[in-house]
């Protein structure tokens, strides 16, 4: 978290001409999200999920043109950024699998899962595969301990996983 | 047993359905089910004396903090002209809580229409529905449901509720990114405005300075969703259902009034979301809302409400589930009554250590005590659960857990009362396996003398 240095939070300056932030992410909320608040500092969460969702991570480069469109600092973005666990400041797999690791998970045998998660991809929780396709991580309780031990394979929830059938959830991916 | 559900009444819940046949209920299905009716009603009452009943009903928060609701609203100072806000709580993110997650996905309108009464009787203009990042398909589903609401004239331009503060209601939501200290009320205001989620100092209360400086009420998912009903059949209705005062206690205490969803989750053969009376035993909610403990396995403990309220013990398989349990049971409190069964095969060392890491995790590292004390608690505990212990650890594990948090006076928020009361009551209660991980080393505890 915040204070942590998370390995996702060490930001790589990776400069291009095109803009990560298109005209029509900025038109949509100029139109949509900034008039839902009194702020436009307020819009920079889901400015910040919208550049990620087209770029799967936020380049430095992304968040000073997120600051630029929202008239504030490029650190007060930065600042935000670094702190929530989902924006991922380096590049990533094209497939974030989040295996839940608090308690109700535990209990059930998520370890289980993360080493053979950790087997079957080659990389430790934290890491990406070289092929680009994969990051593993661990995180807190994903609110859907009924089905315990589960994860989710970017926003899919898989639910009562077995060291038996977690293999499946990395099938029919493209 | 609860006869009929006011939370769930649309989704199939056990005893009532089987929990497979859920579906989302749209907005039309809502209303044919006497939905928007209390809305309806609340729309010919005067503000204050929908708060009233909100009052009578006694009405308690089920984010985790157990506050009269109806006492938050009235300490909105008058109105001024200027914006006035609500923030709904759906973060749910202490650990094992997925209760909140059944109303946004399957019944939707029922929490809208709690929002949509509150904004009248606050006379709040503006609410943001702040659900946390890794809901996906609940953030889709609830979009819709607002969508839904729009066009049927509950917000936006003509909104049946009228001009509030001279401007239309409305719902927005707003999505998290993954920071369990957003639920946290204060905490979730600063991530709304676009900053990191770190707790403000209190006072000012949100009533009087919260979202963007302005008035602010913060109210959980359930909190909003049990309104309606309320409203509907009045508050002497909603307290046949429950548990009153304890016996004795002064008027200014709050009793434990009303159904409450129960979601539970571990080793039990039927895990899930079930509402019941408040007042529930654990036995019962694991013998006979969960088809009893899987493959023959054994109670050992539970925790009762999230890992923030630390842990029920062997001998507490029978307690009741209500807002006086921490002070029967030894516990922080009912939290979000969701609850974490421990079977006798797992190690309460790792338990404990599992809580400590999560808060060495999610601490948003303001404060000393809980940045530095979380994360020292998580690698002691780390050392004891690997057999390198030595019985002064235990000392110090103790000694650091209880320094830390805001009822000590050490922190700025709860998260730190939560990893204190997670370790302490863990380790308290089952002192036995804490002593038997470091008897490589046999010194006498302090503890154990008395010191
Ligand atoms: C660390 C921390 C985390 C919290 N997380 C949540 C949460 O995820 N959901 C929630 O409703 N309340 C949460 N709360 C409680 C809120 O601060 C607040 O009391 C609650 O949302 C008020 O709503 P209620 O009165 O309707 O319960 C949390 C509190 C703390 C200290
Ligand atoms: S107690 Fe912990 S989480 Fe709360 S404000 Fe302090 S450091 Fe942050
Ligand atoms: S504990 Fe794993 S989803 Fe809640």
């Amino acid at each position: 978290m915040a204070w942590i240095t998370k390995n996702s939070s060490a930001p790589i300056a990776d400069r291009t001409d095109t803009p990560y932030l298109s005209q029509e992410t900025k038109d949509h909320f100029e139109r949509e999200i900034i008039p839902r608040y009194p702020t436009r500092q307020a819009a920079t969460i889901p400015l910040l999920h919208a550049i990620q969702h087209d770029h799967n991570w936020l380049p430095v480069q992304a968040m000073e043109e997120a600051a630029e469109f929202l008239g504030i600092p490029a650190s007060a973005v930065m600042d935000t950024a670094t702190f929530y666990e989902e924006f991922f400041l380096q590049p990533r797999g094209k497939y974030t699998v989040w295996v839940c690791q608090s308690i109700s998970c535990e209990i059930m045998g998520n370890t289980k899962l993360v080493d053979k998660l950790s087997d079957v991809l080659g990389i430790s929780p934290g890491e990406t595969t070289e092929d680009g396709r994969f990051t593993l991580m661990n995180v807190e309780c994903i609110g859907a301990c009924g089905g315990a031990p589960c994860a989710l394979v970017n926003e899919k929830l898989h639910e009562n996983l077995t060291v038996d059938n977690v293999e499946q959830i990395l099938s029919g991916l493209d | 047993m609860l006869e009929s559900p006011m939370l769930l009444s649309r989704v199939p819940s056990v005893p009532h359905g089987d929990p497979a046949d859920r579906r989302t209920i749209s907005y039309d299905d809502y209303v044919k089910t006497g939905g928007y009716e209390a809305l309806d009603k609340a729309l010919g009452m005067e503000p204050k004396d929908i708060i009233e009943v909100v009052k009578a009903a006694e009405l308690r928060g089920r984010g985790g903090a157990g506050f009269p609701a109806g006492m938050k609203w009235s300490f909105l100072p008058p109105q001024d002209g200027e914006q006035r806000f609500l923030a709904i709580n759906a973060d749910e993110s202490e650990p094992a809580t997925f209760k909140d997650q059944v109303l946004i996905a399957f019944d939707p309108h029922q929490t809208i229409e709690g929002i949509a009464i509150c904004m009248r009787a606050c006379q709040l203009d503006t609410a943001y529905f702040y659900i946390r990042g890794e809901y996906h398909h609940h953030r889709d589903i609830f979009e819709n449901a607002i969508k839904e609401a729009y066009t049927h004239g509950v917000f936006g331009e003509n909104s049946r509720m009228g001009k509030v503060n001279d401007r239309w209601p409305n719902l927005y939501l707003h999505r998290g990114a993954g920071a369990y200290i957003c639920g946290e009320e204060t905490a979730l205001l600063e991530s709304l405005e676009g900053k990191r989620g770190w707790p403000r100092i209190k006072p000012p209360f949100p009533a009087v300075s919260g979202a963007f400086g302005r008035p602010t009420i913060i109210n959980n998912v359930e909190t909003l969703a049990t309104v309606p009903p309320i409203i509907t059949n009045g508050a002497e209705w909603f307290k046949t259902h429950g548990v009153p005062r304890p016996e004795g206690a002064p008027p200014h205490v709050p009793a434990s009034y009303g159904t409450k969803l129960f979601g539970v989750s571990g080793p039990v053969n039927k895990p899930g979301v079930f509402e019941e009376h408040l007042g529930l035993k654990l036995s019962d909610a694991i013998e006979k809302f969960c088809g009893g403990m899987m493959h023959g396995k054994k109670y050992k403990g539970a925790i009762p409400g999230g890992i923030s309220m630390g842990v029920l013990g062997r001998d507490q398989y029978e307690a009741e589930l209500d807002f006086d349990i921490g002070k029967k049971y030894q516990c922080l409190g009912l939290g979000t009554a969701c609850v974490t069964v421990i079977p006798e095969d797992v190690s309460m060392v790792a338990m404990a250590r599992n809580c400590a890491r999560f808060y060495s995790h999610e601490s948003c590292g303001q404060c000393t005590p809980c940045r530095e004390g979380g994360n020292w608690l998580y690698k002691v505990l780390s050392r004891v659960e690997q057999g390198d212990g030595t019985t002064k650890d235990l000392d110090l594990l103790l000694e650091v857990a209880g320094s830390m948090g805001s009822m000590p006076g050490t922190t700025i928020c709860g998260l730190a009362d939560g990893a204190n009361w997670a370790v302490r009551t863990i380790m308290n209660k089952f002192w036995d396996e804490f002593e038997a991980a470091v008897s490589k080393e046999r010194f006498v505890s302090l503890a154990v003398v008395g010191q």
